[in-house]
C-alpha cells in the first residue's frame, strides 16, 4: 500500500436539518488522481470544502497530508492547493501580478516566486502574455492559470472543485493532460466532477449521491463489479417504443437511452441477443443492430442510481 | 508577516486600476463641499414681509419704519386689501404680513388701543419663530415709546423709558452662519462615505468573485486579510479629510481654532469605527447590491439624520436623543465642531473620545469575529 | 400593437421578484414609513429648552425676577448657576450651556434709580439656526420685561395701569403650532418617492441586462413599450401604497392632516412618480452594472430632492446659479404642490403651472430615456 495522502472518517456536514454529507469515509493514496463523482447538490463540493478548511465538519474527522483538518488547519493549508469552478483570480491584476500575489501569500521568497512564475507561465501556455489581464484570456487559459496559481507553492495535494466547468472539450482534454502530469510528478489530485467522461481519467472514483458514497473503485472495477449483466447496445428507428417494450419484459433488468441508441442490460441466465430480437419482433419494431458492449461509467452510474430508487439524470 | 505586504501591494494595485477611484477620492468630496458650502444656507437673517397699511397715517408709516430699520424684515410688497395677503403667503413670497387697521394713527393719538395684526407663515417653522420673536420685540418697543410719549405730551414731563437691553454677543460663529456648523460636520460625512461603502463593497466583491474563498484556503490569517482590505481606505479617508479641511479653511474661511494634531488623531480613530462598520456590512451581505442597500438605508441615512449633521440633536425628542448615543458619528461631530469652532481640546472632549474608542473596539471586534465565522 | 395580455405576465413576474427579495420590498415599503417616523422626530428646527447658564452678579430680588421671567418659558432651561467670570468659557466650550446670561452688579439699584441697564448675553453660535432663535427669544423677553418696567414706573408715579397703546395680535397660518414635522412631512413624501422609484426602476432593468434575461424577453414577441410598462407599473403601485403609508404615519404620529383634496394629491404624486420612473429608465440606459446604476441613481434622485428642492433648506437663501438649477428639478415643484395641498389646502388653481411643468418633465424624460433604451436593447 502506498503512502496515504487524505483520509476521511465518517465525515458529516449538516446545515440545519439538511444533511449535505452523511457519514463519508475514504482514503486517497499519494500521487493518485481521486475523483468524486456526483450530480449537482450531491455533496461533493461540501466534502471538498470541509477538506480544505472552508467549512467546519459537523462530525467525523479527516487528515490531509497527515494533519487533522479540524485541529491543525494551518499545517493543512500550507500543503494543499485549491481551485474551484469559479474563476478565482483577480480580474484587475495582470497574469504576472496574480502569480506574484498568490506566491507571496504562500510565503515564497522573491527568488522562488520568479522561478515558479516561469513554471506557471509555461504550464498555462501564456508565454508573452504576462502583462495581460485575465479577462482578456480565453476560458481554457484562465483555468490553467488558476491551477498554476494554486500550485505555486508545490503543494502535496491539490483540490479541484469542478475545474472544467464551462470550458470547451479540447481545452478540457489539455487540462486533464496537465492534471496527469502533476500526478505523475507525485502530487495527489482530488477532483470533483459531474462529467462522466472525465471520471474515466481518474485512478480511483467515489460515486456520491444525496450525501452518501454509493460506490467506489477504479473506473474498471466499477464497471465490472457493479454491472455483471451483459449490456447490449441496440440501434433502432423507434427508440422510445423500443425502450418501452424492452423495459416491460421480465428478462430485462434495465433499459436506458443513449442518444439514438439504447443500452439494455439482460439477466445473465438468458441469451442477450435472442431476448432483444424476440421482444422487438413481437412489437413489430425494426432492429438494425444489437451488440454486446463494455459498459461505460454512465451505465454504472445509472444502474447505481436505479438501485438507490432514484430516477434522476446522471449529468 | 511578509504575507501582509503582498496583500497590501495587491490592494493598492487594484485601487490604482479602479476607474472610479479619482471620482471617489476627489470629485465626491469636493462636489459635496461646494454644494453644502454654497447651496445650503439656513441663516435666518431676514424674514420677507408684506405690509397692508389700511391707515396711511404718519403714525402707521412710523410704525412700519421700525420694522424696516430693524434689518430683519425686508418689505417685499405693500398691498391694499387684506385678501391679497393670502396669495403672497401661499406662493412663499413673504413669510410675514403686517396689517395696520384703519384709524391706527387716530387711536394712537387719542391713546386708545390701535389694532395691528401679524400673519406669519408657520410652514417654515424656524424662520417663523424667529420672525415672531423680533416682531413682538419691535411692537413692544414701539408701544413703550408711544405710551411714555403720550404721558409726556399730556404734560407729565418726559419720563425716560427704562429698559433692560440685552447685549447679545455670539461666540464661535459671530456672523451666525449655518455654513460654519454644517461644513465641519461634512468632514465626518465624507469620511463615512469614503470608508463604509467602499470597504463593504471591496470585501463583498471578493466574496462574489470567489477570490475570498481562494484566500481562505491559503495559510494567510484572517486579520491579515482584514488589515490588507482596510488599509487603502484608511489612506483614502485621510486624503479626503485633508482635502475637505483645506477646502473649509481656504475656500470658506472657517479656521480651525483647536489643534490640528488632535483633529488628525481623532479622525483616524473615527476612521477605525467606520471601517469596522463597513466590515460589519460586508458580513451581512452576500452581493454587492445588498451591501450597497444596507450601507445606504441602514447606516448612512440614519446616521446622516440622527447624528446632528444639519438638524441639531438637542432639538430632537428625548427618545431619539438616546438613540443618537449609539451612533459614532454623533461623537465625531461633537469632536470636530468642538475643535474647529470652539478650539476645544482633549480636556473637554474626552467623554466623546472615550465613546468613540469603545465603539471602535466594539465594532471592529464584532465584525472581525463575524467575518471569521462566516468564512470558516 | 400593445396588448394587455402580454404586459400582465411581466407585471406578475416583477411583483413576484419584488416579493421574494425581502430586502428590496423592505426598502420600498417599510423603510419609507420608518424613515418618516425617524426623521419626523429627528429633523427638527424647533428650538426649545435651550440650556442657559446664569451668572447673576447682582443677586437681588429684581435680578431674580428677571431670570425667573426667562426661565418661566419653555424656551430656556437653567442648566448652571455660575459664580465667576472664567466659568463662562468652560460652560460654553464644554457645551454644557448654549447661552449665558450675565446680570451686572447694581442691576437692582440702577433700575430703581430709573436708569436703563445692559445685560449681557453670550450665545454659542456654532449652530446658527439655534443661536438665531435663542437670540430672538432673548430680545423678545427683554423687551417684554422693559415694557413691564415702564408700566410699573407709570404706576409708581400715580398714573394707574394704562392699557398698551397697541393691540397686537399675531396669527400663524398653515402650521399654528410651529412644528417642523408639518413642514417636513410633505417633503419627505417627495424625497422617499423619488429615491425608491429611481433606484428600483434602474436596478431592476440593469439587473435583467446583467443576467441576460432582457435578451430573452426581447426575442419574445413582446413590444418594448409593453416591457417598460410591465416593469414599471408594479413600482408605481408600490410607491403609491408607500405614499399612503407615509400619510397615515404622518397623520397618526405628527397630526399632519391633508387639508386639500386627497384625489388631487394622488394625481400629483402619480405625475411625480412618472418623472422618477423616467429618470430611473434613463439611469439604466447609461449604466452597465448594478453598482454603477445604484450610484448614479442616488446621485440624480437623492441629491436634487434633498438639497435643491426646498425640502429642508430654503431655496431663497441659495446663490442665484443654484436657485436657477432648482427650476429644472421636478422635486421642487412637487414639494411646493404637496405643501400647498397638505398644509394650506390649496387647489389646482394655485399650482397649475407647477403641475404643467412636472408633466412636461415627465414626458420629456420618458421620451428621451425611452429612445435611449430602444437603441440600446434593440
Amino acid at each position: 500500500m502506498q503512502k496515504v495522502s487524505i483520509e476521511a472518517h465518517s465525515l458529516t456536514k449538516r446545515f440545519g436539518s439538511f444533511t449535505a454529507v452523511d457519514d463519508v469515509s475514504f482514503s486517497v493514496a499519494k500521487g493518485e488522481i481521486f475523483g468524486f463523482l456526483g450530480a449537482n447538490g450531491s455533496g461533493k463540493s461540501t466534502t471538498i470544502r470541509m477538506l480544505t478548511g472552508l467549512l467546519q465538519s459537523t462530525s467525523g474527522t479527516a487528515t490531509v497530508a497527515g494533519y487533522d483538518i479540524n485541529k491543525q488547519p494551518e499545517q493543512v493549508k500550507m500543503r494543499i492547493g485549491y481551485m474551484s469552478q469559479k474563476f478565482s483570480l483577480y480580474a484587475d491584476l495582470t497574469v504576472a501580478e496574480n502569480i506574484r500575489f498568490w506566491g507571496g501569500i504562500y510565503g515564497l521568497t522573491d527568488a522562488k516566486i520568479a522561478e515558479r512564475r516561469a513554471w506557471a507561465i509555461q504550464t498555462a501556455g501564456l508565454e508573452g502574455r504576462e502583462a495581460s489581464l485575465p479577462s482578456a484570456l480565453p476560458g481554457g487559459f484562465k483555468q490553467r492559470l488558476a491551477l498554476a496559481c494554486a500550485m505555486l507553492h508545490e503543494p502535496e495535494i491539490v483540490f479541484l472543485d469542478e475545474p472544467t466547468g464551462g470550458v470547451d472539450p479540447i481545452m478540457r482534454r489539455r487540462f486533464w493532460d496537465l492534471i496527469r502530469q502533476l500526478a505523475e510528478a507525485g502530487t495527489t489530485v482530488f477532483v470533483t466532477t459531474h462529467y462522466l467522461d472525465e471520471a474515466e481519467y481518474c485512478n480511483r472514483l467515489m460515486l456520491i449521491h444525496a450525501g452518501r458514497i454509493i460506490a467506489g473503485g477504479s473506473p474498471q472495477e466499477l464497471k465490472t463489479q457493479y454491472i455483471q449483466n451483459p449490456v447490449m447496445e441496440v440501434e433502432t428507428d423507434r427508440v422510445i417504443e423500443a425502450m418501452n417494450a424492452l423495459s416491460d419484459d421480465p428478462r430485462i433488468e434495465e433499459t436506458s437511452v443513449f442518444g439514438t441508441l439504447l443500452h439494455v442490460s439482460i439477466k445473465p441466465e438468458y441469451n442477450a441477443e435472442d431476448v432483444i430480437k424476440s421482444v422487438l419482433a413481437a412489437h413489430n419494431l425494426p432492429l438494425h443492430r444489437a451488440e454486446r458492449i463494455v459498459p461505460s461509467l454512465e451505465d454504472v452510474f445509472i444502474h447505481l442510481l436505479d438501485q438507490q430508487g432514484v430516477t434522476s439524470d446522471a449529468s | 508577516m511578509r504575507a501582509i505586504l503582498h496583500i497590501l501591494r495587491k490592494e493598492f494595485l487594484q485601487l490604482r486600476r479602479d476607474p472610479n477611484i479619482v471620482r471617489l477620492i476627489f470629485i465626491g468630496p469636493i462636489a459635496q463641499l461646494l454644494i453644502f458650502g454654497f447651496a445650503i444656507n439656513l441663516d435666518v437673517n431676514s424674514v420677507p414681509m408684506i405690509v397692508c397699511d389700511l391707515d396711511h397715517s404718519l403714525q402707521s408709516h412710523d410704525f412700519i419704519a421700525r420694522f424696516e430699520n430693524s434689518g430683519y424684515f425686508p418689505i417685499v410688497a405693500y398691498v391694499d386689501r387684506i385678501g391679497d395677503i393670502d396669495d403672497y403667503l401661499q406662493r412663499g413670497k413673504a413669510s410675514i404680513a403686517i396689517t395696520i387697521s384703519r384709524e391706527f394713527g387716530r387711536k394712537i393719538a387719542k391713546g386708545e388701543p390701535a389694532q395691528v395684526q401679524a400673519i406669519v407663515d408657520g410652514s417654515e417653522s424656524s424662520a417663523a419663530s424667529v420672525g415672531i420673536s423680533y416682531a413682538q420685540a419691535i411692537v413692544a418697543g414701539y408701544s413703550q415709546q408711544v405710551m411714555l410719549a403720550g404721558f409726556a405730551r399730556r404734560g407729565f414731563g418726559m419720563l425716560r423709558p427704562i429698559s433692560v437691553e440685552p447685549e447679545i454677543r455670539v461666540w464661535y460663529n459671530p456672523d451666525l452662519r449655518s455654513r460654519n456648523y454644517i461644513l465641519p460636520g461634512l468632514l465626518g460625512m465624507i469620511l463615512m462615505q469614503a470608508t463604509v461603502v467602499l470597504t463593504a463593497l471591496a470585501i463583498v466583491k471578493e466574496k462574489e468573485t470567489g477570490t475570498m474563498e481562494q484566500l481562505i484556503v491559503t495559510p494567510v490569517k484572517t486579520w491579515q486579510i482584514i488589515i490588507g482590505k482596510l488599509a487603502p481606505f484608511t489612506i483614502i479617508g485621510i486624503i479626503d479629510i485633508l482635502l475637505a479641511l483645506a477646502g473649509i479653511t481656504l475656500l470658506f474661511g472657517i479656521p480651525v481654532r483647536g489643534s490640528l494634531v488632535t483633529l488628525g488623531g481623532l479622525s483616524a480613530l473615527f476612521i477605525l469605527t467606520t471601517l469596522g462598520i463597513g466590515l460589519f456590512v460586508s458580513t451581512v451581505s452576500s452581493t454587492q447590491q445588498q451591501a450597497m442597500m444596507t450601507a445606504m438605508f441602514f447606516v448612512m441615512l440614519p446616521m446622516n439624520f440622527l447624528s446632528g449633521f444639519i438638524f441639531p440633536i438637542e432639538n430632537m425628542p428625548k427618545l431619539i436623543q438616546l438613540v443618537s448615543y449609539l451612533l459614532p458619528l454623533r461623537y465625531f461631530f461633537e469632536i470636530i465642531r468642538g475643535i474647529v469652532l470652539r478650539g476645544a481640546g482633549l480636556d473637554v472632549l474626552w467623554p466623546q473620545v472615550l465613546a468613540l474608542v469603545v465603539f471602535a473596539v466594539g465594532i471592529l471586534t464584532l465584525s472581525a469575529v463575524r467575518f471569521k465565522k462566516k468564512l470558516a | 400593437m400593445i396588448s394587455v395580455h402580454r404586459i400582465r405576465p411581466i407585471i406578475k413576474k416583477e411583483f413576484r421578484q419584488v416579493r421574494r427579495d425581502k430586502r428590496s420590498l423592505g426598502v420600498l415599503l417599510v423603510v419609507p414609513a420608518f424613515m418618516l417616523v425617524l426623521f419626523g422626530y429627528a429633523l427638527n428646527y424647533d428650538v426649545k429648552h435651550v440650556p442657559l447658564a446664569i451668572y447673576d452678579q447682582d443677586r437681588t430680588t429684581t435680578s431674580r425676577e428677571l431670570t425667573d421671567g426667562f426661565l418661566h418659558t419653555e424656551y430656556f432651561d437653567r442648566i448652571a448657576t455660575l459664580t465667576s467670570e472664567h466659568q463662562i468659557d468652560s460652560v460654553l466650550t464644554g457645551q454644557i450651556a448654549r447661552a449665558v446670561l450675565v446680570i451686572p452688579v447694581n442691576f437692582e439699584r440702577d433700575l430703581a434709580a430709573n436708569r436703563s441697564v445692559k445685560i449681557q448675553v453670550l450665545v454659542d453660535g456654532s449652530n446658527a439656526t439655534n443661536a438665531t432663535a435663542a437670540a430672538g427669544y432673548l430680545a423678545e423677553m427683554s423687551q417684554d420685561y422693559s415694557t413691564r418696567l415702564s408700566l410699573d414706573l407709570l404706576a409708581r408715579n400715580g398714573f394707574g395701569r394704562p392699557t398698551l397703546p397697541i393691540d397686537y395680535r399675531a396669527r400663524i397660518w398653515y402650521n399654528p403650532e410651529l412644528t417642523s414635522p408639518k413642514f417636513l412631512v410633505p417633503g419627505l413624501i417627495g424625497f422617499i418617492l423619488m429615491i425608491s422609484t429611481v433606484i428600483s426602476t434602474s436596478l431592476s432593468i440593469v439587473r435583467e441586462r446583467e443576467k441576460g434575461t432582457i435578451e430573452q424577453i426581447i426575442v419574445s414577441p413582446i413590444h418594448p413599450m409593453e416591457l417598460i410598462v410591465g416593469k414599471t407599473l408594479p413600482y408605481v403601485l408600490i410607491s403609491l401604497v408607500s405614499t399612503s403609508l407615509i400619510l397615515l404615519v404622518g397623520y397618526i404620529l405628527f397630526d399632519v392632516v391633508v387639508r386639500g383634496s386627497l384625489l388631487l394629491l394622488y394625481g400629483e404624486a402619480l405625475i411625480f412618480l412618472l418623472c422618477g420612473l423616467g429618470l430611473g429608465i434613463w439611469v439604466s440606459t447609461v449604466s452597465t452594472r448594478q453598482e454603477q446604476a445604484f450610484q448614479l441613481a442616488t446621485l440624480v434622485s437623492l441629491l436634487p430632492t434633498f438639497m435643491l428642492s426646498g425640502f429642508a433648506f430654503p431655496i431663497r437663501n441659495m446663490p442665484w446659479p443654484i436657485q436657477a438649477l432648482t427650476y429644472i428639478n421636478p422635486a421642487r415643484y412637487f414639494l411646493w404642490i404637496l405643501r400647498g395641498i397638505v398644509l394650506r389646502g390649496a387647489g389646482l388653481e394655485v399650482f397649475w403651472q407647477e403641475t404643467l411643468f412636472m408633466m412636461l418633465f415627465a414626458t420629456w424624460i420618458i421620451v428621451v430615456s425611452w429612445n435611449r433604451l430602444r437603441r440600446k436593447v434593440l
